[in-house]
């Protein structure tokens, strides 16, 4: 892995996303992105099948809380989309070349270069992601970065538990083979 | 309605940071996992670091709207390990696979696609984990400061401190 620098430094961005978590705790609350996808799949249920939606103990707190339609979480993940795709555009020459695509080099290393297979892994992965955010109450942005700043008891063990399984799954998927 | 301009500016700002500092990069994500590329974890200490000191220094003026999630141990640590096993395996996480998918990564996009579909499986088995791992063993929405009892920003600060120590004096980029 040659090294090739991030377009900004992890200094700046750190510093950036401290001040920018603490404007957001002024104005409205902290950052949060995983009750989103709840608050997403709430709104196309509801469009699908409106009775069984609203029946159902978990999105029905969600779609009454937000109306079946999208609040300040929602469109705070919304501008995340929105700012990734400008700055994208805007600053791609800038990206090292081992960060674009969605075919990163060491997993074709390990596990080949099907297109297929590195797109059903995403997906699984993002299932247990959510189920398991929703599990927990957060992720990375509401729990860790969040959570662990306001110091709450259960960011602080979500973190624990997070970081031990993922390194542990990447060690096992990153294993010496053969 | 100002509300939702603000969210969605601070979204901007948000999703802007993850791009430019490499957090949608799967090398980079993986490598900190395999304890191999420090950045990503210096640029979290540094962010918690400094979100720490400014939120309870807002907080001694009373200008901090905090929003402390419940501490339903089980729940949490299970939920934990089941995310960070979907983290090593996508690559991403929730926040970052909305960036990557506005890069234009499709692995994000599936990522994003196989979430909406966790979050539909965690609704339907809710009832379920709602009296068998989420309810017990709750402690309630506590924090570092309740169980001190006192003021937080004597803890902040020191924790503060701690984690921009680590970041920029103890952590190395490489350990290869």
């Amino acid at each position: 892995m040659q090294e090739q620098k991030a377009i900004i430094s992890w200094k700046v961005a750190g510093v950036a996303l401290g001040l920018l978590l603490t404007l957001a705790t002024f104005l409205v609350k902290p950052l949060g992105v995983s009750t989103q996808f709840v608050v997403t799949d709430a709104i196309v249920a509801h469009q699908v099948a409106p009775e069984a939606t609203e029946n159902n103990a978990y999105l029905n707190k969600y779609g009454e809380k937000d109306d079946w339609g999208v609040g300040y979480g929602w469109m705070l993940v919304f501008g995340m989309f929105a700012g990734g795709l400008v700055t994208s555009r805007l600053l791609s020459k800038k990206q090292p070349d081992l960060d674009k695509g969605s075919m990163p080099k060491m997993w074709e290393l390990v596990f080949g270069g099907s297109r297929s297979k590195r797109l059903a892994a995403a997906f699984f992965g993002g299932v247990l992601l959510l189920f398991g955010a929703r599990l927990a109450g957060g992720c990375t942005s509401g729990h860790m970065i969040s959570g662990i700043s306001q110091l709450a008891v259960s960011s602080f063990i979500f973190g624990i538990f997070t970081f031990g399984s993922a390194i542990a799954m990447a060690h096992f998927l990153y294993r010496k083979r053969g | 309605m100002q509300t939702l301009t603000i969210g969605f500016l601070i979204g901007c700002g948000f999703g802007a940071i993850l791009y430019m500092g490499g957090a949608t990069s799967y090398r980079r994500i993986l490598g900190t996992l395999l304890l191999k590329d420090m950045t990503i974890i210096k640029l979290m200490c540094t962010a918690i670091g400094v979100g720490t000191l400014g939120i309870y220094l807002l907080d001694l003026g009373g200008l901090a709207n905090m929003s402390i999630k419940p501490a339903y141990v089980g729940g949490v640590a299970i939920g934990g390990i089941v995310f960070g096993i979907g983290w090593a395996i996508s690559g991403y996480c929730p926040g970052t696979c909305v960036v990557g998918a506005a890069e234009g990564k499709s692995d994000a996009l599936f990522t994003i696609l196989g979430g909406l579909t966790g979050v539909f499986l965690f609704a339907l088995a809710f009832p379920f984990l709602e009296t068998a791992i989420l309810e017990p063993l709750n402690f309630g929405k506590i924090t570092l400061r309740d169980l001190a009892g006192i003021s937080g920003i004597y803890l902040a600060i020191p924790f503060s401190a701690m984690l921009l120590a680590l970041a920029f004096f103890v952590l190395k980029d490489k350990y290869e």
